[in-house]
């Protein structure tokens, strides 16, 4: 769920701000015990993600599961408490989970992950080596299609063995391929040169 | 041949394949198991696999670096969620079991299981290894955690995590044969 060319006045906004004011915001909906303000505020959490002109089309599966989720809570609450209970409850999470979607959709992946390494900073005084977690977040996207690529591939091969069924068939040589590609980028990281600890200390 | 800071450079290697393992198990379609007629997402296995085969912290890193990718935006968890919602929602503390479970695992591995002996006392303790961290550990994250958000009891946040306990056996058994098969070839793996 990423902010895909949106523009709006909430694009704009810094990152931090809009984690913050999540934050805050979601510590506050704890403290609403009404339906009627709960509902009000739904109210404005759509109208924020309308005015912000995001792409409802990014929505729909995430939406549906949560509501498919909030559903079966509803009912288990409504049934074990009572139903103006069970309504306050899935009203907050819908609420927050809107509020939660305006911020998503509207911070671009790299404002995410910029803020979330500055607030993981202080991990530094630990240990933590800042250039080796930019690279490890940059190798794991690299490589998800790389392994996506080599699951199929595994589980076709496997298939016209008869075993695409079996978990093991397909679980041990991903997991060996797995480790040949880490080993083959771990060479060719060394082999130019790539030393982060001289950056850090 | 292997310097600290290129077994340094390994190790982060290691951590995001891992994580990309994770991450592309929930993209893929799943598969569906004989046993089970359920269709069971993979992406718990890759967080017990990368417990098991890395240990206790490359592992948790491992599913620390998806957490946080899926928290930025992507769309890594089963079914294409991502974003801040899904740590909001009802189901988020599974979310944070992951870290926890795959560190869980790794340790029992590392101190435990990989200092048996023999193939089947390997096997035995292996098991129980992954059913505490990847199923005991992630649960005792994510029920309390549906009780907590919805307001529903412990004991019905239970039962709602039992319709997935099948499946998470069978990855539990899975992974377990997988480590100790791919640890008989790769002695060095978390040393």
């Amino acid at each position: 769920m990423i902010a895909a060319h949106n523009t709006s006045y909430l694009a704009k906004l810094p990152a931090g701000l809009k984690f913050g004011a999540l934050l805050v915001v979601s510590i506050g909906l704890y403290l609403i015990g009404s339906w009627q303000i709960l509902s009000v505020l739904l109210l404005v959490s759509v109208l924020v993600l309308l005015s912000a002109r995001v792409n409802f089309r990014q929505l729909r599966m995430p939406l549906v599961t949560l509501l498919l989720i909030l559903a079966i809570v509803f009912v288990s609450l409504g049934i074990q408490t009572t139903w103006d209970s069970a309504l306050v409850s899935v009203l907050r999470l819908l609420t927050m989970c809107m509020f939660a979607y305006a911020v998503s959709l509207t911070t671009t992946f790299d404002a995410m992950l910029e803020l979330f390494q500055q607030v993981a900073s202080p991990l530094r005084h630990v240990g933590a080596n800042p250039a080796q977690i930019s690279l490890g977040l940059s190798l794991a996207i690299r490589f998800i299609p790389e392994l996506k690529r080599a699951y199929l591939e595994v589980r076709e091969a496997q298939h016209a063995r008869g075993l695409a069924n079996n978990p093991l068939a397909v679980a041990v040589p991903l997991v060996i391929r797995s480790l040949r590609i880490a080993e083959d980028t771990a060479e060719a990281l060394e082999a130019r040169g790539y030393d982060s600890a001289e950056h850090s200390k | 041949m292997a310097t600290a800071t290129s077994s340094q450079t390994r190790n982060t290697v290691y951590v995001a394949i891992f994580a990309a393992m994770i991450a592309a198990m929930g993209l893929v379609p799943p598969i569906v198991i004989g046993i089970v007629p359920v269709p069971i997402t993979l992406q718990t296995l890759g967080v017990m696999l990368a417990g098991a085969l890395l240990g206790p912290v490359r592992g948790m890193l491992s599913s620390l670096i998806v957490v946080v990718l899926a928290l930025a935006g992507l769309p890594l968890l089963a079914g294409g969620r991502g974003g801040l919602a899904v740590l909001l929602g009802p189901t988020g503390g599974y979310l944070l079991g992951w870290i926890f479970g795959s560190l869980v695992i790794g340790a029992l591995f590392k101190f435990w299981v990989l200092r048996q002996k023999g193939q089947t006392g390997r096997i035995i303790t292996g098991l129980v290894s992954v059913i505490i961290g990847g199923i005991g550990v992630i649960y005792l994250f994510g029920i309390p955690w549906t009780a907590a958000v919805t307001g529903l009891d412990l004991g019905t946040s239970a039962i709602g995590a039992i319709a997935f306990l099948p499946g998470d056996l069978i990855k539990a058994v899975v992974t377990t044969l997988v480590a100790v098969t791919v640890h008989r070839s790769y002695r060095a793996l978390m040393s």
